[in-house]
């Protein structure tokens, strides 16, 4: 894989969990009920998706072609 | 022994090892180093690296403020650890590519990456003074914290101005003789200890004010239906209000010189790394929230001078607790504060000598720069703290208004990055335009356009004017443009 490509499949993955955190989309979160894990659902909606975020960046540095971004100058 | 004396004795002890720490790290290292100084010889750890963005985050307020806003405002207070936790992420991408060009034209600066690429001594020196008003509005609002935190647990018998220099004058000492490996060990300590209160006293106040996590929420719904969501009936603030604010501080926040010159501190992969753990710091700030939630209907806030407040309120009136819990607490708010303010003093006096006094004075050897730093860092120090114990109405406003132009570079730093049309003149004005645009719907204007944060109106006006000034202000050969662009990508 190239290191323009992971960049790019880097910024979309991410972008997807923090779309999902702003509106237009929050308002699938922005509710109080139910509860889960004792939490108010839009505290609830917050966090769980902070973690995901956790675990997507977490795989994408397993992918990464170049993590030591070789200095080739 | 009385509560405050166990307190005022913690936090004294506090200050000294922090003092210790800070000054231990600089030593052995070479004290006549430009790059030690500003860079740590770009040799830093991930361990400490992670800690000195991470203790960037964990300021004066996160510890007083985020309770604040989770009392007296409800789910909007999410929004702070929405952008803890996303706006470190394109430091992944480009953290790296700023520390290659760094190290390539050895620049370690905000203004000394944006004069290179775009080849303009008035950008520069723009960027130094925006920083240095802006720094010391960040540092003035930490000192208060410090200050402010010092008189309530020792129940008003250390003055506001004696909290504040005693607290800030440690963080000038280290600062001014260790550098940016000073602060980035103060910085693991002050971390660790923020952490461990935050989960320890935080679920503690929960616990004993509702008994649990979960009976504080349905005590909180019952009574406030709407608290805990947005743009509701009895919510606070709207959707786009909310979104904006996400936007401005997610997209603000490396651009602040402190943090983006991190980028020189370090090898890819450690940046990187401390990308990956970062989110984790987002989560730590949760028992502060939880805090602020559990005071509503608990306490009426008229009792509590302001939101910020609700914290230590909570500790010394409300609650009876121990005197070594006001100890902690009073020592994890100083880390808090100490931790960022350490970064932003160096950063400070850095863009500022960097940006403003090389080009005004030009041909200083790297031994004067060095010297000029140092000195920088007491005369920054020395600024904020008067600011903050005297300061005016006109000098606060003026303050305010550099604080919020931060997120004006994003437009200049993002072009120097990935594009090569970009030129000098459209980024200065965008600059310009961008600061008073904010400026006046921060501080002026009654209202904004669709309740948009005021922020994101310079931001919207920034670029377009980006965009359409290059397009009339294309130079042939740009050089630079081009290899700012191709390294690392």
């Amino acid at each position: 894989m190239s290191k323009q490509k992971f960049a790019k499949i880097y910024s979309l993955s991410l972008l997807v969990p923090f779309l999902l955190m702003i509106y237009p989309l929050f308002s699938f979160g922005n509710r109080e009920t139910p509860f889960i894990l004792g939490l108010p659902f839009s505290v609830f909606w917050v966090i769980f998706w902070i973690i995901i975020t956790f675990i997507i960046v977490l795989l994408l540095y397993r992918i990464d072609p170049d993590k030591d971004e070789k200095e080739v100058n | 022994m009385a509560q405050w004396q166990i307190a005022m004795i913690m936090m004294i002890g506090y200050l000294l090892v922090a003092l210790l720490i800070g000054v231990m790290a600089g030593r052995k290292q070479d004290k006549a180093s430009l790059e030690e100084f500003t860079v740590a010889g770009g040799n830093l750890g991930l361990f400490v690296m992670w800690f000195l963005m991470g203790g960037a985050v964990f300021s004066a307020f996160s510890f007083l403020g985020a309770p604040g806003w989770a009392f007296s405002r409800g789910a909007p207070a999410l929004y702070i650890i929405t952008y803890t936790a996303f706006a470190i992420l394109p430091w992944y991408i480009i953290g790296p590519k700023i520390g290659k060009i760094g190290r390539k034209h050895n620049i370690y600066t905000v203004s000394g990456f944006l004069q290179k690429r775009y080849t303009s001594k008035g950008l520069a020196m723009l960027i130094g003074i925006i920083t240095l008003l802006a720094s010391i509005q960040y540092l003035a609002t930490q000192m208060k914290g410090m200050a402010y935190i010092f008189n309530i647990m020792t129940e008003g018998r250390i003055p506001f101005w004696l909290g504040a220099l005693l607290s800030y004058g440690i963080v000038v000492v280290y600062v001014a003789t260790g550098g940016l490996r000073a602060a980035a060990w103060s910085d693991v300590f002050q971390g660790i200890l923020m952490i461990v209160i935050s989960w320890t006293v935080g679920l503690t106040i929960v616990n004993q004010l509702h008994g649990s996590v979960s009976e504080m929420f349905m005590n909180l719904t019952d009574s406030n239906p709407g608290f805990l969501e947005i743009g509701a009936e009895g919510s606070t603030m709207s959707p786009m209000a909310y979104t904006t604010t996400i936007l401005v501080s997610t997209i603000g926040f490396l651009m602040w010189p402190h943090l983006f010159s991190k980028s020189y501190a370090t090898n890819a992969r450690t940046i990187k790394k401390t990308v990956l753990v970062y989110p984790v710091f987002a989560l730590f700030l949760i028992p502060l929230l939880f805090v602020g939630f559990s005071a509503v209907n608990v306490i009426d806030p008229s009792q509590v001078g302001s939101p910020d407040e609700i914290l230590p309120f909570l500790i010394t009136t409300a609650l009876n607790l121990p005197g070594w819990v006001y100890g902690l607490v009073g020592a994890g708010a100083l880390a808090a504060a100490m931790s960022t303010a350490d970064a932003i003093t160096h950063s400070a006096s850095l863009e500022f000598t960097d940006g403003f006094v090389r080009n005004v004075k030009k041909d200083l050897s790297s031994k004067t720069t060095l010297l000029i730093m140092r000195i920088g860092v007491f005369i920054i120090g020395a600024l904020a703290y008067f600011i903050t114990v005297f300061g005016g109405q006109g000098l606060i406003a003026l303050l305010l208004g550099a604080y919020g132009s931060i997120v004006q570079f994003a437009p200049g730093v993002y072009a120097a990055l990935y594009s090569k049309r970009v030129t000098a003149p459209a980024v200065i004005t965008g600059l310009i335009i961008g600061t008073v645009v904010n400026y006046y719907f921060q501080l002026v204007a009654e209202t904004r356009p669709l309740d948009i944060d005021a922020g994101i109106l310079g931001l919207i006006c920034n670029v377009l004017i980006v965009i359409i000034v290059s397009s009339f202000t294309q130079v042939k050969e740009m050089p630079i443009a081009e290899d700012y662009r191709k390294i690392g990508s």
